[in-house]
Parts: structure tokens; sequence; C-alpha cells
């Protein structure tokens, strides 16, 4: 009897967007037998990149589901990577803190994008999402990110703001509860969950 | 998961469209204060209030940072000071608002409410102690602001009180003639007044409230004049529901910054929250007006046929977002028209086009009453009563708040200008038509029974 907990796997898949993908990829999942645990996927101009978890009792090998999945695209169509998820695999990473969002906006400079994502590196701010779109000479940076409870929120707004003005961009970070509540419908006391300040 | 359209829609509310929170009020009961020996009683006030409110401005500056959310004004309600009054003179009056007034600077205050009195159906000697030392009070004091309730659906009108009052108010003005009158424009008299209401003049911490209370006033106007101006722009045929609808969802996802902020502050604090009031406050900053509302609706000239439905439109749609958006509205609720505070409004008074008689018709169906009004300073005390019973009677017949904040201004007449500077703004003086016209009727006194509204049983 194959050990379930190594039999998971991480799949990435890569591909031109089009109609039915995820469609392909599960229908070659499931004819192996294996289940689909998690599935994270977006679309960033004109490309399809999906990252799931798979877990099989059928002990199955990587190169298996690999090949399982390239048989639903065309040559080279895809760029597909399959990793077992098992002992020493990366444990969901988390910073004791809130979660706040970062919001840019600025011309494009190519220093923009690294220097913010250093900075909040080198502060152990952990980037949890990120979206960027750019119209025209202008680009606008969403992020969600976990700060850890110990920054300053004062002092880390300030250090941002002067990194941006260096750019010419603008910046912001203000806790999700703001967000939640002005676009959520739940009770507002259910987003007090977290430390107050 | 946030979408990130939701996120920049927020961005800009709050970097381009001056959402804010308008007022955090903590109420403080202090009735535990009460006494026979003044000295003990302005004591135990005092720390009462340090040691409540000592790290409310704290507190509020810390969420401005956490959003990115101004909470524009810290504040502080009581209990009516009448009742701390009784058995006391004019002189512990005195010393019992200026009690008031160090404790509100002690903790970083710009303003407390409670030096209040309910005087309904009939006066106190407390609360006519109280009374009768309003423009001493309020001309020795920065911070202090008073109210006195004269009338309610339940109660009808005291019009005996409302000629001491209107009488009042030309000593307030009288005592502060330096600079204006101004210490009548911290006063306001009211009908129905809620026990909740977080904004000034009016504040104050009903006898049914919590020891200690966290009421919030939520965002100025300027992000709903924002969204109905975005809304004509892409629709410029839109129609007034149209525009009532958009005004709705803006004010509900106003009222929710609002509560969660209230609620933090008082989580944080460990004292219960209570409500979140909608009113929009308008300062008298371009940009953050009530008046501007009405002209992006297609107003123009404020005052003109078609306000007073301007006004009815937002108040409700207003309190229909609100409603839906949290379960602790209370307070004021709907849209305040302060002449003075609003630029658009005193201009509207400067050029004629808005007048008193207009206001008075506006206020049936706005969320207070006349607000920040200037009058001339030779107007005699039974017109401002008559003023005062005018919006009484529309408070009370239609069950709703009605307030008179009027500000005689000693030696100015009809169309003269005058500035208090900062968050009470300026304006015209306004003409009174007939101003002794209903001297007798005034001056027959007594009460005015409560309406056959007020037999709901």
């Amino acid at each position: 009897m194959p050990d379930p907990a190594n039999n998971r796997f991480v799949v990435s898949v890569l591909v031109g967007d089009r109609a039915g993908i995820l469609r392909d990829i599960a229908t070659a999942i499931s004819d192996m037998g294996a289940e689909i645990d998690g599935v994270s996927q977006t679309v960033v101009e004109g490309y399809f990149t999906v990252i799931l978890t798979v877990s099989t009792t059928a002990g199955h090998v990587p190169d298996e589901i690999k090949a399982a999945i390239e048989e639903r695209f065309g040559t080279d169509e895809a760029a597909i990577a399959v990793r077992p998820y098992g002992p020493g695999s990366p444990s969901r990473y988390t910073t004791e803190g809130d979660r706040y969002i970062v919001t840019l906006t600025g011309s494009r400079h190519l220093e923009l994008f690294r220097s913010l994502t250093a900075f909040l590196a080198s502060k152990d701010i952990n980037i949890e999402d990120w979206y960027m779109a750019r119209a025209g000479e202008s680009v606008t940076h969403i992020g969600e990110v976990s700060v850890p409870h110990l920054l300053d929120i004062k002092q880390l707004h300030d250090e941002l703001s002067d990194l941006a003005g260096e750019m010419d961009a603008k910046v912001h970070i203000q806790h999700e509860n703001i967000f939640r509540a002005t676009n959520d419908i739940g009770p507002i006391k259910s987003l007090l969950r977290t430390k107050p300040c | 998961m946030l979408r990130t359209d939701n996120i920049l829609n927020t961005v800009r509310m709050l970097q381009e469209e001056n959402l804010d929170v308008r007022t955090v009020t903590m109420g403080v009961n202090i009735l535990d204060c009460a006494g026979p020996d003044i000295s003990a009683v302005v004591s135990a006030v005092q720390n009462k209030i340090r040691s409540k409110a000592g790290n409310l401005v704290r507190l509020c500056d810390r969420l401005t940072t956490r959003y990115s959310l101004p909470v524009v004004n810290k504040r502080l309600a009581v209990s009516p000071a009448s009742i701390l009054l009784e058995g006391h003179t004019a002189q512990d009056a005195l010393l019992l608002g200026k009690a008031l007034d160090a404790a509100a600077s002690d903790v970083g205050v710009d303003l407390i409410g409670g030096f209040s009195a309910l005087v309904q159906k009939g006066m106190s000697e407390g609360e006519r102690v109280l009374v009768e030392s309003l423009p001493q009070v309020l001309a020795a004091t920065e911070r202090v602001c008073a109210s006195v309730n004269v009338a309610g659906t339940k109660a009808g009108i005291n019009v005996d009180a409302v000629r001491l009052v209107a009488r009042q108010i030309l000593k307030m003005a009288d005592v502060s003639k330096e600079q204006n009158g101004f210490a009548a424009a911290k006063f306001v008299a009211f009908a129905n007044i809620p026990e909740d209401n977080p904004f000034m003049a009016g504040a104050f911490l009903g006898p049914g409230e919590p020891e200690c209370v966290v009421n919030v006033g939520v965002s100025g106007p300027g992000v709903v004049k924002r969204a109905v101006e975005r809304l004509v722009a892409a629709r410029p045929g839109a129609s007034l529901d149209e525009i009532a609808d958009e005004i709705k969802h803006t004010a509900y996802r106003v009222t929710r910054t609002g509560e969660l902020i209230g609620r933090e502050v008082a989580a944080s604090l460990g004292v219960e929250f209570g409500v979140v009031d909608l009113s929009l406050a308008p300062t008298p900053r371009v940009g953050d007006s009530v008046g501007e509302i009405y002209q992006a609706m297609g107003v123009s000239k404020l005052g003109a046929p078609g306000t007073t439905a301007a006004v009815a439109l937002l108040n409700d749609a207003v309190k229909k977002g609100g409603a839906f958006a949290s379960s602790s509205v209370g307070g004021l609720s709907g849209a305040f028209i302060p002449v003075m505070e609003d630029h658009a409004l005193a201009q509207a008074m400067a050029d004629g086009t808005l007048t008193l008689e207009k206001l008075e018709a506006m206020t049936a169906v706005c969320s207070v009453g006349l607000d920040m009004i200037l009058l001339p300073g030779d107007i005699p005390p039974e017109t401002i009563g008559g003023i005062i019973l005018d919006e009484a009677a529309i408070g009370v017949v239609n069950r709703k708040t009605t307030g008179v904040r009027v500000i005689p201004v000693p030696g100015k007449k009809p169309g003269d200008h005058v500035d208090f500077g900062g968050l009470f703004g300026s304006g015209t003086v306004a003409k009174v038509n007939c101003p002794d016209g209903a001297v007798e009727f005034v001056n027959r006194g007594g009460h005015i029974p409560a309406p056959i509204q007020s037999l709901t049983n």
C-alpha cells in the first residue's frame, strides 16, 4: 500500500491562454486516478499559469504525471513541471503579523519593482499575492503582504514613501481590513479577529 | 480574495476623495461624580475623564496610520451636566464648565459636549442653573459645547424654556461680542435630541447610554460628491433614482469604514462600541461640502425650487446605504446643512438664492435643523424664540430631531460678512422676514401639547 504522504506532487503548467486548459489538466489527472488537492491559477498578459497539488495512491512517479498532462497539449505548447511534495517540501511560510495591502503607482521605471520587493524582503515582509498592470507609461502594483507585528507601520510607510519618491512613484500600505470593510458584506465584527492596535 | 478593482476603488476613495472618519466621540458617564461639594465634583469629573479618555487620541492616531485613514476629530461627550448641578449655583456651574474644558485639553480632544439639559417637559433647579450659566460658561471656555432639549414628540414643546433659551442665546452673543458672538456657535437648542449623537455642538451621553462608549461620525460629504460627479460624467443623463442608488452604495462603504474604526477604538480601550452616525458633516473646505452634492445632482443655484427634494433624496439614500451596512446606526444620521461650515451653502446665502425660510423647509427632510446661521445683532429674543418654535414644531410633528444653532452677531446687519475661522467657517448675516410678527404668540409662553403622533401605544 503506497504511503499517501509520499505520493503527493506539486504540478505547474505554463501555456498560452485558451478555453479548456483546466479541463484538459483535470481530465489528465483524474484519468490517472489522482486527486487534485489545491489549485491557484491566473493569466498574465495572455499566458495561463496554474500550480496544483496532487495526491495519488497508485504509486505514480513525477514523469508519469507530466507525460499524462503533456498528452493533452500540442508539442512544445506547454511548459510543465512536476515535483514530489513529500518530506522536505516547504511548509507554508507564515509571518507573525497582519495582512496589509501595498499599492504603488508610478511611471515605468526599471528599478521600481526590484527596489520595492527588495525593501519588503529586507523587512521580512512576505508577499502573498502580487498584481501589476501597465497603462501606457504608468504602472500599478498591488500586493498582499504579511507585515510582522514588530514593525512600526508609520515608520514602514515613511520609508516606503521615501523609496517611491526617489522614483517619482506613490506608495501606500494599508491594513487589509479597510478593503474588506468597503467591499465585503459580512459583519464588521468578523474582521476584528486581528490584534487590536 | 480581494479584487484588484475593489482595492483601487478603496484607494481612490482614501487618496482622492477625502474618505475619512469625521469624528470618534467617546461618551463618558460622569453622574457618579455628583455631590454637594463642587470642588470634589470637578475633581472627580476631571479624574474620570482622564482615566477613561487618556489614550483616545493616541489610539485614533495609530489607526490613522494603520489604515491611512484620517480620524479628523477626537471628541468627548459626557452625561448632562445639569444633573451634577442640582443643589448648586451658577458660580458652581462655571467651575464645572472650566473643569470640563481643562479635562478635554488634558486628553487632547478639541471639543467636549454635554453641558446640557433636557427640559422638554419642565425645568428642575439644576437645569435652570445650567441654562442661566450658559453665557458665562461658553464665553469662559474654549472646548465646551452645550445643548438644551426644549421639545419632544412625546412631550410637546416647552415654550417657557424656548423663551429663556432665546434670551440666553442673545446673552451668549453679547458676552462674546469681541469674537462676533462666537459663544453662541457652541450651543444648540434641540427637539428630540438623540442620546448617542457624536457630532458637536449637540453631543452628550444620554441617560440610557453605557458607562463608557465610543460613537463614530462617518466620512464627510466629499466622497459622495465625487461618486455623483463620476456617475454624471459617465452618464450625463443619469436619472435621480440612479443618483440615489450611487449615493446609497457609497454610503454603504463609508458607513462600514466608520464602524471598523469605531469598533477598533472601542476594543482597544476596552469599552463598548455604540453607533455609527451616518450624517454627512461638511467643513468649509472646497470639496467637503453637502451643498456641492446638490450642485453635482443638478441644483446649480442652491435654494432654487427642487433643493428640498435634493436634500430629501440625499438624506434617504444615505440612510438606506448606512442601514444595510451596519446594525449599529444611530445619532442624527442624515445630511447636515450647517450654513457657515459649508462653503457652497454659505455662498448661496451670500448670493441670496438660499434664504432662512428655504433652509427651514430643507430642515423638514434633513437630519438636523437650522445650523450655523448668522443673525442680525439687534434681533429680538421673541424672533429667536419663534425660529426655535418653528424648528421644534417640524421635529415634534415629524418625529425627527431638529436643532437650532444660530449666532446673533452684535453690531452686524443682514448682508454683513463674518468669519469665525477654522471648522466653524464664515458666512453672511441672514435677513429674517417679519422679525417682530409673532411676538405676542411667543410671549404667551406655556407649553404646546404633544401632537397626536405621540399617542403610539
